[in-house]
């Protein structure tokens, strides 16, 4: 076992860093059942669809072109989703929406094998953020910094939103009780659909910074959604707090519990999640008390 | 309460007579065909019982088969129990496995449910996965059929084990339905549609749950077990979550809550997935595609959709024409 703080270290980044993207795909995932009680499994499916539309413009434009249009490529996917298929599932129960969000997991699955093919793509990271900085006596790659930062940056920006402006307000009313905000004047199915889009386009930015550290491979989708989903349940579905809780747990008990118990490492994780609906079914910090 | 009609009756019969032509008819790559039809439509069975009939809608029932086909292959390869034996086991350990999570999961309801079994199948496969007791992510191999020489069956041979399994199958399905009209399975759909009722009449709510989760447990590891011996060779992706998730499209494409609208999901989803995967390899993109449309509809399911379209109709017939030969019973008498 070495002992050495700097390996601690490395671990404490590595952990950071992987929190800081599942809190990216958590925070959507869950307002979007905070708000409106939808349970939206093709969340995973817009995150691989983020990093292929990422990869495909960072071959024709450079990284940057990617990191920005991904979001905006997968918020309009996500206006497509809606109109077509999740406004008409408004009023069906729990169960119709998993399994017809199940069934686009398939269908994107595929849509995406049809256009890019099953090879895996890979993006170079951008020269601006390559290269290693020294940091607590180890050397740590530029990229994976800026990850963190930047989960860092969108949580405050989203905290901010959420308690200071008006449409934060909104929102909070609708996920307490979206009968009554409704009543009050609030158009909650207009603040549902700019959650939804909001939601989808964190989830392709998630992607675009994802594909230089992993392959682009048609099923990141499927790999991300469990974790992703362990995140809201732990954290508690609907609020900010329980998000950023739940990836940090997620991350660390990942990233140390592969470095402390190899073997136990994967069984862990899933211990957790047992225990936390045990005593707590609701999760660590539900939205409504 | 499950109810047998004159739809479910007929379903059941064409499925026999067409399961059974089948066996005897068909060539090799027709029978492994129909094996996998039987099997999975005996994992479908399990998952009705508890989704249909139980709003316990569970994420882990591929998990549950993964560990009665694992104990099946520990138990004779490992431990060198006789394969009968080890048959029994494979259904009690995973029984058991069944009947904790479901006494654990009892609290939590709807989403909570669904993750909370995910969890748990999750666990399961993870640690086979890593551990190499079980063989890791290289599988195990050389499982041995169950030795019907006595009886003059060879089971090794693929028509044997095709109808082996057919038999099985119908007699899961007797369990099945007497489990359902039992004073335990009738407390079960009473819990599913008023929990706090059934509560307030005395009711031991989690026990009810957990007794039939463990009860669905049992065929799910029977079936386990049987597709260890049909393949002969197990690996961990038989316990991945994305086996249970077909599992419950197929209970959802067939008919959730009808048992026989399941099985025959089960038919189609197998025959689909050979059909589409021999002109494309995008077979997920059909399948996707189809589930879309079938929750869209609001029909429940294929099945559902016959019984809400014809199954009045039949009735209506059927009493029509018993009442007609009562009457003529009665005039005859007069």
């Amino acid at each position: 076992m070495p002992l050495d703080p700097g390996f601690w270290a490395l671990q404490a980044l590595n952990a950071l860093q992987l929190s800081m993207l599942l809190f990216l795909l958590s925070i959507g995932l869950t307002v979007i059942f905070g708000l409106m009680h939808f349970v939206n499994l093709a969340h995973g499916s817009l995150y691989a669809l983020g990093a292929y539309v990422a990869a495909a413009l960072a071959t024709v434009g450079g990284y940057w072109t990617g990191f920005f249009l991904a979001p905006v490529a997968v918020a309009g996917m996500g206006i497509l989703l809606y109109s077509g298929l999740i406004r008409r599932m408004r009023k069906s129960g729990p169960m119709a929406q998993v399994l017809v969000t199940f069934g686009l997991i398939f269908a994107l699955l595929d849509l995406t094998r049809i256009i890019w093919g099953d090879i895996a793509l890979a993006i170079e990271v951008p020269s601006l953020l390559a290269g290693r900085v020294s940091l607590f006596g180890i050397d740590y790659p530029v990229y994976r910094l800026f990850i963190i930062a930047l989960g860092f940056a969108i949580f405050a920006a989203l905290a901010l939103v959420l308690k200071r402006t008006q449409i934060g307000a909104m929102i909070r009313a609708g996920v307490d009780n979206d009968a009554m905000a409704a009543c009050l004047g609030i158009n909650v199915e207009r603040l549902f659909f700019i959650v939804f889009c909001v939601g989808c386009a964190l989830a392709g930015l998630a992607g675009a910074v994802a594909a230089p550290l992993l392959s682009v491979t048609p099923d990141m989708g499927l790999q991300i959604l469990i974790p992703t989903l362990i995140v809201i349940v732990i954290g508690g579905l609907g609020s900010l707090q329980g998000a950023i809780a739940g990836s940090l747990i997620f991350g660390f008990v990942q990233t140390f519990g592969a470095v402390l118990a190899p073997q136990l490492a994967s069984v862990l994780i899933y211990a957790l999640l047992a225990a936390v609906l045990v005593i707590r079914p609701m999760g660590l910090f539900p939205a409504k008390g | 309460m499950f109810q047998h009609t004159a739809l479910r009756y007929t379903a059941l019969i064409l499925l026999a007579v067409g399961a059974f032509t089948q066996a005897v008819t068909a060539g090799y790559f027709g029978l492994e065909i129909l094996t996998e039809i039987l099997l999975l439509a005996m994992l479908v069975l399990a998952l009705d019982m508890v989704a249909g009939f139980g709003g316990m809608v569970s994420l882990c029932h591929g998990a549950l088969m993964g560990v009665g086909a694992y104990a099946y292959a520990i138990l004779t390869t490992k431990a060198g129990i006789a394969p009968p034996v080890a048959l029994g086991g494979a259904i009690a350990i995973t029984g058991a496995a069944a009947w904790v999570i479901g006494a654990i999961g009892a609290r939590s309801h709807g989403i909570y449910f669904i993750m909370a079994t995910l969890a748990f199948g999750q666990m399961a496969y993870s640690y086979v996965f890593e551990a190499p007791f079980f063989g890791g992510d290289d599988g195990m191999g050389g499982i041995p059929r169950i030795d019907l020489s006595l009886l003059g069956i060879d089971l090794n041979d693929s028509r044997s084990f095709a109808l082996f399994c057919l038999v099985l199958l119908g007699a899961t399905y007797g369990a099945a339905v007497l489990i359902l009209r039992s004073g335990l399975g009738r407390s079960l759909t009473g819990v599913m549609h008023n929990e706090q009722r059934m509560r307030a009449l005395g009711l031991t709510v989690w026990r009810v749950k957990a007794d039939v989760f463990g009860l669905s447990g049992m065929i799910a590891g029977f079936a386990g077990a049987l597709s260890a011996q049909h393949v002969m060779y197990i690996s961990p992706g038989l316990l991945g979550w994305t086996v249970s998730g077909e599992a419950l499209v197929v209970v959802i494409l067939g008919g959730l809550g009808t048992l026989v609208g399941p099985m025959i999901g089960a038919a189609a989803f197998v025959i689909l997935k050979h059909e589409v995967s021999n002109v494309t390899s995008y077979w997920h993109l059909v399948v996707g595609v189809l589930l879309i449309a079938v929750v869209m509809s609001r029909a429940n399911g294929i099945f559902g959709w016959i019984e809400a379209r014809w199954g009045a109709r039949l009735e209506r017939r059927l009493s029509d024409l018993t009442r007609k030969t009562d009457a003529e019973e009665i005039t005859t008498d007069a």
